[in-house]
């Protein structure tokens, strides 16, 4: 018996070899090439001493020089490296990277449903970039493998953001563009905080995130960036008020706070100002009787990258018309 | 000679008392019948005896032995089984059936050598179920897989066999072929055998010792003739039952009524 | 096909190591797999152009495929266990309160931050093993009547147990729904961690469990005629039924603890190879853990490739392709009296 069997396993191999499987996967278009022996063009700072810096996780992250070949495991940090200029850098990325255009035409490594090690080693990255977002396992993973990865933190303040920028500056080799980005940044903050320090008014708002259940719809908390950014653009966020980050509002509350304005970050998959108006119980806010309901891009205040600022300033258009022409 | 002797058994199940102060003999080459209504705890004392019901008191002991105090490996070689036939697991064969029965001289893994072989077949011969050996259990009639049962038990080749009324869902021509069988393994083979059964009429016919059991108490013990008569039968079971000699064979006939 | 079943199964079995070997989201074209492995055969170094590709199937798919191999074997023995011991042809290795504990366990773990090191990695399989040997044990405590363990008292005991355990963990996901993606991948099953210390971890409990569980068969035979009958044939019941619920509880538990729970597996491979090639434990016991490791792998195979570069959570689709697979099965055995 055990000979017919190692007969039947050799023939079974070979025709493996021969034929292939007739199960393939889609590969990602570049990913079926073998290592590339030339680099592609970057323009890298040319640093001669090595990187050494610790990340979210604690652990000190080493690199030879700024890396060349990134994959992004979040779409923040996606918008990240192309804001610091180090996109032509970037190898891989996450499925919901989709910011900006040119990132759609570089190949995903994974997404909501994990990362694939495999496409991941095949692009060979001198470096990974994860989030907040990513579980530490993945790390763990990649480590395993011999990968370089570093986990850049969830930043709760835009202090926290702009050093975030530095740092991928200083691992891709654009330190200089990075820190002019963070200039300019704080710069239209500033702005935007001047214009509305004289205010006496701050129109209260809600934003709504999620409302597969719109008796309890989800909006932000304290310790968002979405209810940071509503404070810094002059308005007030009636979720501050609750416990949590990403609760739940009743109807109730709701009613009770009676909001000037309220904000669909949900316009993303298909709510509409003219569809809440239709929603049981809502007719009676103020906010819908005076038509005061906007869609708005929930990416510009849920990214932890530089695209916050532009929040910011979508919101205090919003909030303050006549200030924000 | 007595092969099982029984002595003060008491049993309850939580503060219910099912049997008290049970003491009986069972001599091999004999068939010792037990006999009582329903509820009586004939099946009881049966399982107690084998070993799957806690005692509350009392000794069960073969030639010295105490079998109480033995473990189930070892109980399994002085007495064997025969429950009734129902919910038997149907995908097993007649003959995987019987072979469970040599587990006691088996180890943990269940490998059984020839000589086993030879027990079983020698078991299905003996209860002339041999052609039914490569059958499934599940297609078998009752009648059938009680014999294939009777035939486990006596691939345990054991001294002592116990029957939990074995003919309760039987047709009357395997009833009557079965104690026919058990009989003949009591005096052709000498085993001491304790029957439990509610057929009064077979208990006549075909047991060497009566013991009637009412309420959890031993109310007689004796031949046939002495236990199965008017007085003691009708207050057993509530019914005025007479009593006639069998027309054929040297053995009591009880009637309901009177 | 109604003999040689050992070799049906390992041939089965070879087939999906191989295929799990050579498919995955990246594609490796089948000569050059043929030249990687061979090329490990012999002493020469592997050229250039193949390097990548041979770390791919060395360090990713090799280690995955072992894990997923060692998972299914668990799932498929302790399933036929289970199934033996209970006598119940829903029986499944989450019965009495597995899967429902080491969910409870990871999504516990999940709600802390735990430092970067190499026993804060290992705090959530950890805590899934762990509560899920508390949990059986709790269950086992419960359903126990004096020196007996009744089987209706362990379902009973595990069901409302597991109830308990799953509203516990749901309530725990809720309250952080930061780990909810994370704790929700645990729960629909999958192997996310690379390398070789998962298998390493989780061998020693799977030797023991499965090593006890293959030599149980006969006992298992003997339990299916009842506890009494079992215990009057001469088999010390109580203490048989607790070793064999121990070895497949431990054996489940420490696959659990890596890959999340996977459902289906336990439960209609066991059925599958006694469909085949009948009821009898020393011989499904064995089969079964060797078809579990196959049909795991070839789930897998699936999940890593119908969604490519993503991954399909392997929960998913042993239920998808599980269940209709299963009742094809079952359609073409229809009288046979199997069980």
């Amino acid at each position: 018996m055990s000979r017919k069997f190692l007969f039947t396993l050799l023939i079974v191999t070979l025709f493996l070899a021969a034929c292939g499987p007739s199960l393939t996967a889609t590969p990602a278009p570049s990913a079926t090439q073998p290592p590339a022996t030339e680099q592609p063009a970057a323009i890298p700072q040319p640093t001669a001493a090595p990187i050494v810096l610790t990340d979210g996780l604690e652990r000190t992250v080493t690199l030879t020089g700024p890396a060349q070949r990134v994959v992004s495991l979040a779409a923040s940090n996606t918008e990240i490296l192309f804001a610091v200029g180090a996109g032509a850098q970037v190898v891989g990325r996450d499925e919901a990277s989709n910011y900006p255009e040119a990132a759609s035409s570089i190949p995903t490594v994974g997404g909501w449903s994990g990362f694939s090690s495999e496409s991941i080693v095949a692009l060979q990255p001198d470096l990974v970039l994860a989030g907040g977002i990513n579980p530490p396992e993945l790390v763990a993973s990649l480590e395993q493998l011999g990968i370089t990865v570093y986990l850049l933190p969830n930043p709760v303040t835009l202090e926290e953001m702009y050093t975030n920028l530095q740092t991928v500056g200083t691992l891709t080799g654009h330190e200089a563009e990075a820190a002019a980005l963070a200039e300019s940044l704080k710069a239209r903050v500033a702005v935007v905080g001047l214009k509305i320090a004289a205010l006496t008014e701050r129109p209260t708002v809600f934003y709504e995130f999620d409302a597969t259940d719109p008796a309890k719809p989800y909006t932000y908390g304290p310790g968002t960036f979405g209810d940071l950014l509503i404070q810094r653009a002059g308005g007030t966020n009636i979720g501050a008020q609750l416990q949590g980050q990403w609760v739940q509002i009743s109807l109730e509350q709701l009613v009770v706070a009676n909001p000037d304005m309220i904000l669909l970050g949900d316009s993303a998959y298909g709510e509409t100002p003219e569809k809440v108006a239709t929603r049981p119980g809502w007719e009676v806010l103020a906010a819908v009787k005076d038509g005061k309901i906007y869609p708005f891009n929930d990416d510009l205040v849920s990214r932890p990258g530089p695209r916050l600022v532009d929040g910011l300033e979508a919101l205090a258009k919003l909030l303050h018309p006549e200030l924000f022409k | 000679m007595t092969m099982l002797r029984i002595e003060n058994l008491f049993v309850s199940y939580g503060p219910r008392r099912v049997l008290h102060d049970v003491s009986l003999e069972v001599n091999s080459g004999e068939v010792t019948a037990l006999i009582g209504p329903n509820g009586a705890g004939k099946s009881t004392l049966v399982r107690a005896v084998s070993g799957v019901i806690p005692l509350l008191g009392g000794t069960i002991c073969t030639n010295g032995d105490d079998l109480a105090a033995l473990p189930p490996m070892r109980r399994a070689r002085y007495l064997a089984v025969v429950p009734q036939a129902v919910s038997l697991p149907p995908a097993f064969t007649a003959w995987e059936t019987v072979l469970m029965g040599r587990t006691p001289y088996l180890n943990f893994l269940g490998q059984t050598s020839a000589s086993d072989e030879d027990v079983v077949r020698r078991a299905l011969e003996r209860v002339e179920a041999l052609e039914l050996a490569e059958r499934r259990v599940g297609e078998l009639s009752g009648g059938e897989q009680q014999r294939v049962l009777l035939a486990r038990a006596l691939a345990q080749s054991t001294p002592i066999l116990l029957l939990d009324e074995p003919t309760a869902h039987l047709d009357l021509q395997h009833q009557v072929s079965l104690m026919e069988m058990v009989r003949q393994l009591a005096h052709r083979d000498g085993l001491a055998v304790l029957i439990a059964i509610h057929d009064l009429n077979l208990a006549a016919r075909y047991a060497d010792r009566v013991v009637l059991l009412v309420a959890g108490e031993i109310k007689a013990a004796g031949t046939p003739r002495q236990v199965l008569t008017p007085d003691l039968i009708s207050a057993a079971y509530h019914l005025p039952v007479t009593v006639v000699p069998h027309p054929f064979v040297d053995a009591p006939l009880v009637l309901p009524g009177k | 096909m109604r003999r040689l079943p050992y070799f049906w199964t390992l041939l089965f079995l070879t087939l999906a190591i191989l295929l799990s070997i050579a498919i995955g989201s990246v594609f490796i074209p089948p000569a050059d797999l043929w030249r990687i492995l061979t090329g490990w055969l012999s002493t020469a170094p592997l050229p250039e152009s193949l390097q990548t590709f041979a770390f791919i199937i060395a360090s990713i798919r090799l280690p995955r495929t072992v894990l997923i191999l060692l998972t299914g074997a668990a799932l498929g023995g302790s399933g036929a266990a289970y199934q033996g011991l209970f006598r119940n042809p829903l029986a499944d290795p989450y019965l009495i309160g597995v899967a429902s504990g080491a969910g409870l366990g990871a999504a516990a773990a999940m709600s802390i931050q735990w430092p970067y090191t190499f026993w804060g990695l290992l705090v959530v399989p950890l805590a899934g093993f762990l509560v899920a040997m508390l949990t059986v044990l709790l269950v086992y405590s419960l359903a126990r009547v004096g020196k007996t363990v009744p089987t209706t008292n362990l379902i009973l005991a595990g069901v409302a147990f597991s109830a308990f355990a799953t509203s516990l963990t749901s309530f725990l996901m809720l309250r952080s729904t930061g780990e909810l993606r994370r704790a929700f991948a645990f729960l629909l099953g999958g192997f996310t961690q690379a390398g070789w210390n998962p298998v390493l971890t989780i061998l020693p409990f799977l030797a023991i469990g499965l090593g006890f569980l293959i030599l149980s068969g006969h006992a298992l035979n003997l339990l299916q005629f009842g506890d009494e009958q079992a215990q009057q044939l001469g088999l010390p019941v109580t203490r048989t039924k607790t070793l064999i619920l121990v070895a497949a509880s431990l054996a489940t538990a420490a696959a659990v603890s890596f890959s999340g729970i996977i459902g289906f597996i336990g439960l209609i491979v066991p059925h599958v190879m006694r469909l085949w090639w009948g009821a009898d434990y020393r011989r499904l016991l064995p089969l079964s853990i060797i078809g579990g490791a196959g049909a795991l792998l070839l789930a897998d195979v699936l999940a890593r490739v119908v969604i490519a570069p993503q991954e399909l959570p392997v929960g998913i689709v042993t239920a998808l392709v599980g269940a209709p697979f299963f009742l094809w099965v079952l359609r073409r055995a229809k009288n046979q009296g199997y069980w």
